[in-house]
């Protein structure tokens, strides 16, 4: 006589039954699985066929779970609960939450597939979201920051984002009392502060505020007051306001600094308040009163002084009536000062709530939809998974419909099966959100966040993500949950699992869904395909320099001992022996600037040339070995002498495009050149034509991009240099090469500059290269990588999604398999069977992924460096490929495993 | 005649919308309301009714189903049993193992009070069903 248990035990071994109790069962079902053999033997049947019969009345898979269901510790629902009303809603809830808990613990491997894609999918867009949230959503803590502008003169050459926005003090006024748009105007200027204590000096980022700026800003003081109106009186006793973040980074939170008195440049000024953490308008360290008066005034390095102005818009007025509006005050200004004004100029009052993540808001947006896609993803593998789980369970749903649960029941049941999935996907997604920000934060580009914002998960971010775990599932979980409902609940059990295989219309659903979902990773990848390629192209730019190996740091010289020209060089000629004497160091040099950094612009004329209105060029002030030591290539002529620089001669050196554009097809050596922005600094020379003595190759000179200049993309400005000792203003930078690593030069040059004034301190001491690569790179390198690495994600999940979806076809196929080899179909045959049905659907997908692609192209287009096309073709290709070779590989494992299928086991089996 | 025999046989007879009419019986601390479907309370009524009489193992149970029903009715290994350890976690039923000389020994079900109350209830709800629907098509044939 057969002995059964072993089938009975296999029935029950994924079933955590008391062994007790399982031993009893498997007793009880042996006797009458007997009982039922012996009964067919008597009756005529042989053996095997006996057998057949016996086993395949007992192969109802689903006798694990409803034994499970009557032989645990749970209590039985009828006697729990009563079943009607809301308790009974409830009970049931319960119940098919543990049901579902239970299923999912039997299923590990789903289980864990299913909640690391929905956590991927979740935790992916939390984090973009909680970046979104608090960069461009809401990113300024300041009262009605909505309604807040800034002016910017923006002239018709210049690119969308460039222009002007330091205003004079004239301007300031004019906008101020002129205006009929503006609720309060306020001003802010740089103002670095030389901060004096016992160890020395160090500077801090000091702001400059007009009357009525933290009125404005609606922000009181953390301790002590804000600036008043009695500040700004002439001979009020001089006050400063001070950083939350500076006071615990200098003072250690000590609150006894508090109306204590301290020297900032060089004047006593009490501190009078310390702001909140989250106030830190225009990411100063101290802010300090200043009243903006008529008339040329200067500000920091003896150049003119420049506000940067905000207003809040009038109740009712658009942005355009108020562009409108200061357009008109400022009018009459550029007739008096046209240096200041670029030909054909507009003025645009511009939106400050958008302006701190001004630059990286498109790319934010961009990478929203790319995590909105993964998501897609995400969601259409879960429910795909689902959807094979849920034809394999049709013989459970029926037998559940039987055993009295309705359609609406089973519905439920799967959903809340789903609802389950979701919220452990929540969960962990809550965790790769917290991962993903730090990652996040660590990446982003510098200075592209408002000081004010702080980024990381907070109750909107939270909320946002509950709302995702409750879509979630109804996305997901419906469509399996609908399909299996609406089948015939009494098919399945009519057949013992053969034949009918999943029904024509799942297999069409779960084709469907990996067909969407190659086409949206297609999308992806196309889109950090773009992105790499365009980074790739950024990099491949001339700077025109050579950038390691440089060490440099601006000075910040106190300005009542350095006015004049002679000042200044009296310091920096000594200074720069004494940096050459460092050992290691090869060059040493003084500028006005660091390129790729723009320099001053300013308006020119040319001996012997009618003057053009619209001649300009950038102006630097250098000492004699700046060219060599930034590896600068001489074109022509030759470079500035020491005697020319100590002598303080006016001479020049321009750069090609110069020639180029100003003296095309002359000889440039010997020409004269005005540069008519000197005439506006401290000190000017009075002589301002400078005599061409050498042209130097291009050298980027675009300023970064979101600082209202237009970035390596654009191109690069005549440029004229001169030497530093023709005047006694504007930024003293140090440029030092060594053939050791930077940043190690850090104290050597501290020293030597303090040897020759304890009183000069350093400002941004850094490495040029990682300076660069910091400002200039650091975006498109965010985007790139966060595309790359969503597009990497969303392949990942598509080939376990072409995967599952050929391994589970194959595995109900194993039947047809067995008798199509059977039949004589050899083993190359079935692979191709199975490879080509992956292929067709990753073909399909790639053809609607491409065709969506190349609509949606210009999305990206402004994220694209010029010059790489939304349809470019290697990035086309190559990402079919790899789509391709994806699809062979997740295809081939199932493919293989058929072909190895034996006919006589497939065609046993049941 | 196979698995598909009970449910078809029931259901395609009876539509949904006479579920309701399923008598509530009410046992100590059990209640089953008008919302538990009748094709559950049939196959429960069915199990009760055989072992009312005296404990019956599981193998004589569905015999006895199949031999009444005149082969329209069959319960296999798969339904039956969860059916039965589902009646015995309400407390319906009990099962014991007896040991006869001779035999293996067998799991014998019988009713237990609460049983009797319920299959008392369930007999009249059907008896009262099955009226009904007399009734309803008697009526036609008038």
């Amino acid at each position: 006589m057969p002995d059964w248990s072993g089938e009975i035990a296999r029935c029950l071994s994924s079933v955590k039954v008391e062994s007790s109790r399982e031993i009893e069962v498997v007793e009880e079902l042996s006797q009458h699985l007997d009982d039922r053999y012996h009964e067919l033997i008597a009756a005529g049947a042989t053996d095997a066929d006996a057998r057949q019969t016996v086993l395949r009345e007992l192969n109802s898979d689903r006798i694990p779970e409803q034994i499970q269901e009557e032989n645990t510790g749970n209590k039985p629902i009828n006697s729990a609960a009563p079943r009607g009303g809301k308790n009974g809603f409830l009970a049931n809830l319960v119940q098919d939450a543990r049901y579902a808990l239970r299923q999912l613990r039997r299923n590990p491997g789903f289980a864990l597939v299913a909640i690391v894609t929905l956590g991927l999918g979740i935790g992916a867009s939390t984090a973009i979201f909680s970046v979104i949230d608090n960069v461009l959503l809401e990113p300024f803590p300041y009262k009605d920051a909505g309604h807040i502008i800034y002016p910017r003169i923006h002239g018709a050459s210049q690119g969308p984002d460039e222009g002007r926005q330091g205003f004079s003090s004239d301007e300031l006024l004019a906008f101020a009392g002129e205006n009929h748009s503006l609720d309060g105007v306020i001003g802010t200027a740089d103002d670095p502060v030389l901060f004096k204590h016992d160890d020395g000096v160090e500077w801090l980022y000091g702001a400059d505020m007009t009357p009525g700026s933290f009125e404005f800003f609606g922000m009181p003081a953390l301790y002590g007051r804000v600036l008043q109106a009695a500040d700004y009186n002439p001979g009020a006793p001089p006050v400063f306001v001070l950083r939350y973040k500076t006071w615990k980074a200098h003072f250690n939170g000590d609150l006894n600094v508090l109306n204590k008195v301290f020297v900032l440049n060089g004047t006593a000024r009490t501190l009078v308040g310390i702001m909140p953490p989250r106030f830190g308008w225009y990411d100063a360290d101290v802010w300090i009163p200043k009243m903006p008066h008529a008339g040329m005034s200067l500000g920091f390095a003896g150049l003119p002084e420049r506000w940067f102005i905000l207003g809040r818009l009038r109740h009712g007025v658009s942005v355009a009536q108020a562009s409108a509006d200061l357009t008109g005050i400022v009018n009459p200004l550029s007739k008096l000062r046209p240096q200041d004004y670029p030909a054909q100029f507009q003025l645009f009052a511009v939106p400050f709530g958008h302006s701190g993540g001004e630059h990286l808001e498109s790319t934010l947006y961009t990478v929203l939809a790319a995590v909105g896609l993964l998501l897609v993803i995400a969601c259409v593998n879960v429910a795909n998974l689902m959807l094979a789980r849920a034809t394999s369970r049709e013989k459970e749903f029926a037998l559940r419909a039987v055993l009295g649960a309705g359609r609406t029941r089973l519905v439920r049941l799967l959903l809340v099966e789903s609802l389950v999935l979701a919220f452990a996907g929540a969960g962990l997604g809550v965790l790769v959100a917290w991962g993903a920000l730090k990652f996040i934060v660590a990446t982003m580009p510098p200075d592209s966040i408002p000081a004010e914002s702080v980024i990381g998960l907070n109750a909107q971010v939270l909320a946002f993500t509950m709302v995702l775990a409750i879509l979630t599932p109804l996305i997901f979980g419906l469509a399996p949950a609908v399909q299996a409902a609406r089948r015939d609940l009494n098919d399945p059990l009519r057949d013992a699992g053969r034949g009918v295989i999943g029904g024509f219309r799942t297999a069409r659903l779960r084709d469907a869904a990996v067909v969407v979902e190659v086409a949206v990773s297609l999308m992806l990848l196309v889109g950090a395909g773009l992105l790499m390629h365009s980074f790739l192209a950024m990099r491949q730019v001339r700077l025109g320099i050579e950038a390691d190996h440089i060490f440099n740091t601006t000075l910040l010289l106190p300005p009542d001992r350095y006015k004049t020209a002679g000042q200044v060089r009296e310091f920096i000629a000594p200074l720069l022996t004494r940096l050459k004497s460092i050992p290691g160091v090869t060059d040493a040099a003084e500028s006005s600037s660091v390129p790729p950094n723009n320099s001053r612009d300013s308006r020119i004329e040319i001996a012997g040339k009618p003057p053009e209105k619209q001649w300009r060029a950038q102006v630097q002030n250098i000492s004699e070995e700046y060219f060599r030591a930034l590896h600068i290539p001489l074109e022509m002529g030759r470079g500035f002498t020491t005697s020319e620089i100590n002598d303080a001669r006016k001479v020049a050196v321009v750069n090609r495009k110069f020639v180029s554009t100003y003296l095309s097809g002359e000889e440039p050596i010997g020409r004269r050149v005005k540069l008519l922005e000197l005439d506006s600094i401290q000190d000017s020379p009075q002589e301002q034509f400078f005599q061409i003595v050498g042209v130097v190759d291009d050298v980027s000179n675009q300023g970064a991009p979101g600082y209202g200049r237009g970035g390596l993309q654009a191109a690069i400005e005549p440029q004229v240099w001169v030497p530093y000792t023709v005047t006694g203003s504007g930024q003293r930078s140090l440029i030092v090469r060594s053939s050791q690593a930077p940043m190690s030069l850090i104290t050597d040059v501290q020293r030597a500059v303090w040897a020759g004034d304890s009183g000069v301190a350093l400002m941004y001491p850094d490495a040029l290269e990682q300076m660069i690569s910091r400002r200039w790179y650091a975006g498109p390198r965010f985007i790139f990588l966060m595309m790359a690495i969503f597009g990497g994600v969303g392949l990942t999940l598509v080939t376990v999604g072409v995967y599952s979806v050929l391994a589970y076809t194959t595995e109900q196929k194993t039947h047809e398999i067995g008798i199509r080899m059977a039949l004589g179909a050899e083993r190359k045959n079935v692979l191709r069977l199975i490879v080509s049905k992956g292929i067709r659907l990753v073909v399909a997908g790639v053809a609607i992924g491409l065709a969506v692609s190349l609509v949606l192209g210009r999305a990206v287009q402004a994220e694209l460096w010029p010059g790489v096309k939304p349809y470019d073709p290697v990035t086309l290709v190559s990402t079919i490929l790899v789509l391709l070779v994806t699809g062979v590989l997740a295809s081939w494992i199932p493919a293989r495993r058929a072909a190895r299928v034996d006919p006589m086991v497939a065609l046993r089996r049941e | 005649m196979n698995g598909e025999s009970v449910t078809r046989h029931l259901s395609i007879d009876f539509g949904i919308g006479l579920r309701n009419y399923v008598d509530t019986p009410h046992v100590e601390g059990t209640s089953v309301t008008p919302e538990l479907e009748w094709k559950k309370v049939s196959a429960e009524l069915l199990i009760l009714s055989l072992i009312e009489a005296r404990p019956r193992h599981g193998y004589e149970i569905s015999k006895l189903i199949e031999q009444r029903s005149g082969g329209a009715v069959t319960f296999y290994v798969a339904s039956l049993y969860p059916l039965l350890y589902r009646l015995e976690k309400r407390g319906w039923i009990q099962g014991r193992w007896v040991e006869k000389s001779g035999q293996r020994r067998r799991r014998y079900y019988r009713l237990t009070p609460a049983g009797h109350k319920v299959l008392a209830a369930q007999r009249r709800g059907w008896k009262a069903f099955v009226e009904a629907v007399n009734r309803i098509t008697e009526a036609e044939h008038a």
